[in-house]
């Protein structure tokens, strides 16, 4: 199984490194000589120096015997580009393409005739997304969606004088009448749990909650962590991922303010975005943030490239005494250390890239993933197929393995949070949570098979 | 500075406008003919002026034209026909004083259509029809049609079109500038057919309904009735008037995507939007102020109201009330709309909507940046940023159109007019509206005012028609050194 990967940068690294733990073929081609090397140093990879948009280049990379290929780098023309010589090269391979401008998706149906791409995929716009949802639901901290957005699966800190402390989960669903939501997983001290009845939540706990989305607002409220609508938010960073939000936030009639360190990409941004307030300045800078009252808005969103700069700035914007905060930090290990010096909010651009390709490479069944806490478990969307074990038979009575259970099942229209005596049908939509270590033996339940090529 | 082709090139122009005299021909024959001699004489002077200039100068340019060669082809163009556009009159003997006649053709060309006729129904047909002709072909502009019909004018099109169609931001519709300038007069007279036949379903005839059609979509302002269009008492003649004044008055680009069934730039077009919204709250101001005042009452004051502020906005100057009778808030609202005028790339005058709206974005900006000292802003139009030259181009503009019209002012009080006289006339001849206030208000006419200030109002007009910097230029001696 082979796979090249058209551009070395952080979301070609990632998703190599995945794969190549994977054991499969991976060729990775780029431009650049030194990130060529740190592909070849780190990972056990095939490393072809030249551009992607070069066909001589294409064809050394062996994408004849490739099956997929990811153009992933940072300009969306070398994507295309690569893309439509793989169309001539090879017109059996499958082609993701990392795609930033929204143009050329909207020519999408005229032009993909010409370079027959099977996804394009925009982690960037997906990030935005994420972002969009936590300020939609400021309680939670971390915010996913599935089955088009018919489900919510959120992250909630649970508050220290809330009533679901200390309740063992067997006895939750007594406590709280007719609110329909499941506990997929709890992050307790940086260790992460996957409940079962006999399990007790505590204060602190991270809880993973998948519920429908119009009884977030409710469970949030449960849940203690209930914040009030946000006006105003700062965000730092002007690059695509900050530009794309205050766009995103200024049609939305936010109050925005937008600090950018390039004088150039302020120009840029000033003329892009229209009731924003676009601010020359360093984030990291306590006057500015002073002299533009950041203390005093509802939210800061620091989005830089730097993950040490997002931090920093967020605690300076905290101790100005902003209500909430949001850091983009790609680095997995800073992830606790981040939460727990009172950033509340994270996202990552990479892991959302990751999540996007693993989906769209694991061919057919599922629908989409999500990973939690770092990497360490995933909650997936799959079909129940009609010969699958977990067919026809009560929850109780299937052989899950410890470290996976079945979150929630659309059938039809209709949002289902399963009991032990829940009957899953062919074809209803299963969401599925399960630890790393665990996926292979769902696998063999569910029988889907999460073949990855 | 190629003189040869300069020449050549006025001459052409100048034969189009002789040639186009012709058309008055029929109107004269059918209404006694007494006109027909000096009409027929004017055209031949002048197609053998232009003709002339032609075989004589012989300059076709083999190398591209220049900014500056266009900018004096594009004056004297003016100038000449504006001269020679008089010659109808001066030879038919309309006016005692050869300068009353100069006015006459200078306001008609202009599409100012401020006038010094006393009593416009005794002067034959013919050159009525001529008087008005002079306005649609000065309202598309006269450079612009011979860039249509003239295949050698092609090779400097460009730097010609600018300097007759300056506007903020010039946008060429079609690759070929002389698809452009063909595809603005067809849109032209597709508007003006069918308002003539409008005006015809509502009582005119023939020749009251092209003269006023001329007068609408030139944004001129001739009539062929002393009472102007209050001679006509139907409601329908007057709203056909005020919704071909308003169409006068945006930018034809935009009729032009329209015709091609492009809505959705003509729908999120900002100055159209301002243009409208403004037209909308004047009117709506004025209705109420002139209810209130109890002179006009039901449907009548809203028409009236309705009608004076298109006239005055798109700089068209046709009258259906004597706004001076209004209370002051209508009157002032109505000398402020003259500062105005209607979209860049309209056959309107004034500063254009679009100049004045980029000047309080700017203005507004720069409030903004005082607020948030190490903001950056863009100006932006229409979702476009507009990069520094286009606004310092705009404050320059407007410097030199206000202190236009200051002098012009003053040079009007030199002659002994009256204050409020001098300053109305002044924007009323700057912005090609017409009527201004006080002896020049909609019910009278520039006939009093002594020979100078005739002079200094066809500058005026002529500055105000090729927005100020084509004419100005040629006074700037760098613009003549080699």
């Amino acid at each position: 199984m082979r796979i090249v990967i058209v551009g070395a940068g952080e979301v070609g690294y990632q998703i190599a490194r995945r794969l190549a733990s994977e054991a499969k073929e991976v060729v990775v081609i780029d431009k650049s000589e030194e990130a060529l090397r740190r592909f070849g140093d780190l990972l056990d990879v095939q490393t072809v120096l030249g551009s992607g948009a070069n066909p001589r280049v294409l064809d050394e990379a062996g994408l004849a015997a490739a099956e997929i290929m990811l153009a992933v780098t940072d300009s969306d023309e070398t994507n295309l580009i690569a893309c439509l010589f793989a169309q001539a090269l090879a017109p059996h391979l499958s082609k993701i393409v990392r795609v930033r401008n929204p143009d050329y998706l909207r020519y999408q149906e005229k032009t993909n005739r010409l370079l027959a791409v099977d996804r394009f995929i925009n982690p960037e716009a997906e990030t935005v997304k994420t972002i969009l949802r936590l300020i939609d639901l400021p309680g939670a901290v971390e915010s996913s969606e599935f089955a088009g957005g018919r489900i919510l699966f959120l992250g909630l800190r649970l508050a220290k004088n809330c009533s679901l402390a200390t309740v063992k989960l067997a006895d939750l669903r007594r406590n709280i009448s007719d609110l329909r939501f499941i506990i997929g997983a709890i992050v307790r001290q940086n260790r992460l749990i996957i409940p079962s009845g006999g399990d007790r939540l505590e204060a602190g706990d991270l809880v993973y909650v998948v519920c429908d989305k119009s009884d977030s607002k409710a469970v949030i409220e449960l849940f203690g962590c209930p914040v009030a609508p946000l006006r105003s938010i700062c965000v730092i960073g002007g690059g695509n991922v900050g530009a794309g939000l205050a766009r995103e936030l200024e049609a939305r009639h936010y109050q925005v303010k937008l600090i950018e360190r390039d004088p150039q990409r302020c120009r840029q941004l000033a003329g892009e975005l229209d009731r924003t307030v676009v601010l020359h300045g360093d984030a990291t800078d306590q006057g500015l943030l002073e002299e533009e009252n950041v203390g005093h808005m509802d939210l800061v969103v620091a989005l830089t490239r730097d993950d040490e700069t997002n931090i920093l700035s967020c605690l300076l914007a905290k101790s100005l005494g902003v209500g909430r905060s949001l850091a983009r930090v790609n680095k997995f290990n800073y992830l606790p250390v981040v939460q727990a010096v009172g950033v509340e909010h994270t996202v990552s651009t990479r892991l959302s890239a990751i999540n996007s390709i693993l989906q769209s490479i694991r061919r057919g069944k599922v629908l989409s993933a999500v990973s939690i806490k770092g990497e360490e478990a995933e909650a997936m969307e799959a079909v129940a197929l009609e010969h699958s074990g977990v067919v026809g038979k009560p929850l109780r009575e299937l052989k899950f393995p410890r470290g996976a259970i079945v979150l929630c099942v659309m059938r039809g229209e209709k949002v289902i949070i399963p009991t032990g005596d829940f009957v899953i049908e062919p074809q209803d939509r299963i969401i599925i949570l399960a630890t790393r270590n665990s996926i292979s033996r769902v696998e063999r339940a569910l029988m889907v098979t999460l073949e990855y090529f | 500075m190629r003189w040869g082709y300069v020449l050549t090139a006025v001459g052409a122009v100048t034969l189009c406008v002789g040639l186009s005299m012709l058309a008055a021909v029929p109107f004269s024959l059918a209404y006694g003919a007494a006109d027909l001699w000096p009409l027929l004489q004017s055209c031949a002077l002048t197609s053998v002026f232009g003709g002339g200039l032609v075989l004589v100068c012989r300059g076709y340019p083999e190398r591209a034209v220049s900014h500056r060669e266009g900018m004096a082809v594009t004056t004297l163009c003016w100038l000449s026909a504006c001269l020679f556009g008089a010659l109808p009159f001066i030879l038919a003997g309309t006016f005692p004083a050869i300068h009353d006649c100069f006015f006459e053709s200078f306001s008609g060309f202009t599409t100012t259509g401020a006038s010094v006729l006393t009593d416009i129904e005794a002067v034959p047909r013919g050159l009525l029809f001529w008087r008005s002709l002079t306005h649609w072909l000065g309202g598309m502009g006269i450079i612009v049609l011979s860039l249509a019909i003239l295949p050698f004018l092609g090779v400097g099109g460009m730097q010609l079109y600018r300097a007759e169609v300056p506007g903020p931001v010039p946008d060429k519709l079609t690759p070929r500038i002389k698809d452009t300038a063909a595809a603005l007069w067809k849109v032209y007279i597709l508007f003006s057919a069918i308002e003539a036949v409008l005006l015809m379903a509502g009582g005119m005839d023939l020749f009251d309904a092209l003269c006023h059609t001329f007068g609408t979509m030139a944004t001129g302002g001739f009539s062929t009735r002393n009472a102007s269009l209050a001679a006509y008492d139907s409601p329908f003649v007057q709203w056909v008037v005020v919704a071909f004044m308003l169409c006068a008055g945006v930018n034809f680009s935009l009729h032009y995507n329209l015709l091609l069934r492009r809505f959705r730039p003509v729908w999120k077009d900002t100055e159209l939007r301002l243009y409208l919204g403004l037209f909308l709250a004047v009117t709506g101001i004025v209705w109420i102020a002139v209810s209130l005042s109890g002179q006009l009452g039901g449907e009548a004051a809203l028409r009236h109201a309705a009608f004076q502020v298109s006239s005055i906005l798109t700089t068209t100057g046709f009258a259906s009330y004597d706004y001076e009778l209004w209370p002051f808030l209508p009157q002032a609202l109505l000398l402020g709309c003259m500062f105005i005028g209607g979209c860049a790339g309209s056959t309107g005058g004034g500063m254009k909507v679009m100049r004045l709206a980029l000047l309080v974005r700017t203005a507004y900006t720069e409030l903004l940046r005082l607020i948030h000292p190490r903001g950056v802003y863009q100006v932006k139009f229409g979702g476009r940023v507009l990069s520094p030259d286009v606004i310092s181009g705009i404050w320059g503009f407007s410097s030199i159109w206000l202190a236009s019209f200051v002098l012009g002012a003053l040079a009007l009080t030199a002659c002994n007019v009256d204050v409020m006289t001098s300053f109305s006339a002044a924007v009323a001849a700057l912005g090609n509206i017409g009527p201004g206030l006080g002896l020049v208000g909609p019910t009278d006419n520039y006939a009093f005012m002594p020979a100078a200030a005739k002079w200094t109002l066809m500058l005026l007009m002529l500055l105000g028609r090729l927005e100020i910097f084509t004419v100005v230029i040629l006074l700037v001696p760098e613009f003549w050194r080699k």
